[in-house]
């Protein structure tokens, strides 16, 4: 891993970048960058028509049942666009490859069930929160929203109250 | 004038190519950060690499300076722009609930994707869970209903919260930033020390952090938005532009564009608050004339192509609100000729311009009830 390190681009200029990014976003469109909204389009869809009596019962899926249909949106676009972006660079930077992230400590097994766990957790905060560390924290910064900045506070706050109890599963 | 989309300047049809296209700068920029790697991102956690912080507080703060000078230059109206809004403990909850999956799976949503599509199995089954956590929350909407919609504070601004300019808030941010950016690396200098190739090649933070300090000190001693904006405008122009007749906008018009369901001229309505809610005309914003000249409308006013047209019940109070706009510098505002009453008891036919409920209301005031002044 560390013979890869300097070929990463420079985290202050990727951070530049991310910002003319985001910032682009607002200028054009008028609303930051996200990345969680594009599952709940995901899941509403996947439950609305797989199980569409199951869904019409609740509120959470009314969107779904309402005229243009959730996948149509503008943040699935912009979710695709995340995927082939981050295929185009991980091609280009010859990063490919199936792996498993883990710590030193930790079997593959039991990181793929903290890495579904993980996803589980964030999936179901991003609801309370109405955004991920993209839609709630980082532009929720951008734009100096109280939510947002709090949120964010949260996140990684709490993250770093409770690393040490996790720490087996990275050093 | 920016936010392009909503503004009307670039075809709404573009909006999702735009989408593409950001999203492809979003993902590019998170997989060449090296942020698409769980061991990377979760260093922020145990100090062995602080790259998170680094991309994420620069975007942050970037961004940040971008839109307020764009602000203050009057070149994107910020009444256009998404302010997240607050919920107070939903926020702090899922902050909590995404700090434990921060921990626990490595990666957030938007990392996770990336990381999923370089090939990262454990990524894949972190953005399954992503799915499957936000089918729990569907699952239990209704019993999360109290605490995922209650204490709504409004769109509030941080600074606000805290309780000091905006300016202000945003220097401070910067050298919270850049004070980080410096702690965190001699925090990962003394983890990492055994690998002294890691500290030759770690990445200087000098040239963009204080180049954007410098920007918000900038920011800060800029003369107040209301000063270097408040054009006033001489009476004689005013003068001249009542004498030829130029404030009015003719009823008809006015009729027409509600109609139509046009919207080229914006309507304000200068009457009260109490007024507005027994009814108005469609589309038409709420301005009494006493807050004419409040600091939340200046945007309002100094942006957007349309024309604004004050009315009231006679001509009156927009008389006054157009006198006031006028001379605080706002360009192409008028006054509605004869005002509602005019509009009522002239203008309007039997024919449904509103929709019954708002017509009858509308009927009562004016006609049956009595016309005021």
């Amino acid at each position: 891993m560390n013979k890869n390190q300097s070929s990463y681009m420079n985290p202050y200029l990727a951070g530049f970048l991310l910002g003319m990014v985001l910032l682009a976003s607002f200028v054009i469109t008028g609303r930051g960058l996200g990345a969680s909204g594009a599952a709940k389009s995901l899941v509403l869809s996947v439950v609305g028509s797989s199980a569409p009596e199951y869904a019409s019962s609740s509120a959470f899926y009314a969107d779904f049942f309402s005229g243009t249909g959730p996948m149509s949106s503008w943040i699935v676009f912009l979710t695709a666009g995340l995927i082939l972006g981050g295929f185009l660079s991980g091609a280009l930077g010859s990063r490919l490859g199936f792996k498993t992230e883990r710590g030193p400590r930790i079997r593959v097994a039991a990181r793929l069930w903290f890495a579904l766990a993980g996803g589980l957790l964030f999936g179901l905060g991003a609801q309370f929160a109405r955004g991920c560390t993209s839609g709630a924290a980082l532009s929720g910064m951008a734009v100096l929203s109280t939510g947002g900045m709090l949120t964010m506070a949260m996140i990684f706050g709490t993250g770093y109250l409770i690393a040490y109890f996790f720490r087996k599963l990275w050093i | 004038m920016a936010p392009l989309i909503p503004q009307g300047i670039i075809n709404p049809e573009l909006n999702l190519f735009f989408a593409l296209m950001l999203g492809v700068g979003f993902g590019y920029v998170l997989e060449q950060a090296g942020l698409s790697s769980a061991q990377k991102l979760a260093g922020v956690f145990y100090g062995y690499d602080f790259v998170v912080l680094r991309v994420f507080f620069t975007a942050g703060i970037t961004a940040m300076t971008g839109l307020l000078f764009m602000n203050y230059l009057g070149w994107i109206d910020m009444g256009l722009v998404y302010i997240n809004p607050t919920f107070l403990y939903s926020a702090i909850t899922g902050g909590a609930i995404m700090g434990f999956g921060f921990i626990l799976g490595g990666y957030c949503p938007g990392t996770g994707i990336v990381a999923a599509v370089t090939g990262k199995i454990d990524a894949m089954l972190f953005v399954l869970g992503i799915l499957i956590g936000i089918f729990i929350f569907g699952h239990f909407f209704e019993a999360f209903d109290g605490l995922y919609t209650g204490h709504f504070l409004g769109n509030i601004f941080v600074y606000d919260s805290i309780g000091i300019s905006r300016s202000w808030f945003a220097v401070l941010l910067i050298a919270v930033a850049i004070t980080a950016f410096i702690i965190t690396q001699m925090i990962e200098d003394r983890v990492n020390r055994a690998e002294a190739s890691l500290i030759s090649s770690r990445p200087s933070y000098f040239m963009p952090s204080f180049l954007i300090l410098a920007l918000g000190i900038i920011y800060l001693f800029l003369p107040p938005e209301r000063a270097s904006s408040f054009r006033e405008k001489p009476p004689e122009k005013i003068w001249e532009n009542v004498i030829a007749g130029k404030h009015m906008v003719c009823p008809l018009k006015v009729v027409n564009q509600i109609k139509n369901g046009q919207d080229q001229l914006k309507l304000i309505d200068v009457r009260s608050h109490e007024e507005f809610g027994e009814f108005s005309l469609p589309g038409a914003v709420n301005i009494p004339v006493e807050e004419v000249l409040n600091s939340r409308w200046r945007e309002f006013f100094r942006n957007g192509k349309r024309e604004k047209v004050f009315f009231g019940n006679g001509a009156g109070k927009a008389a006054e609100a157009y006198i006031t706009a006028s001379r605080a510098g706002y360009e192409r505002v008028f006054i509605l000729e004869g005002g509602l009453n005019r509009l009522f008891t002239e203008v309007f036919t039997d024919e449904g311009i509103f929709d019954t409920d708002n017509r009858k209301q509308a009927r009562q005031f004016f006609l049956d009830g009595g016309v005021k002044r």
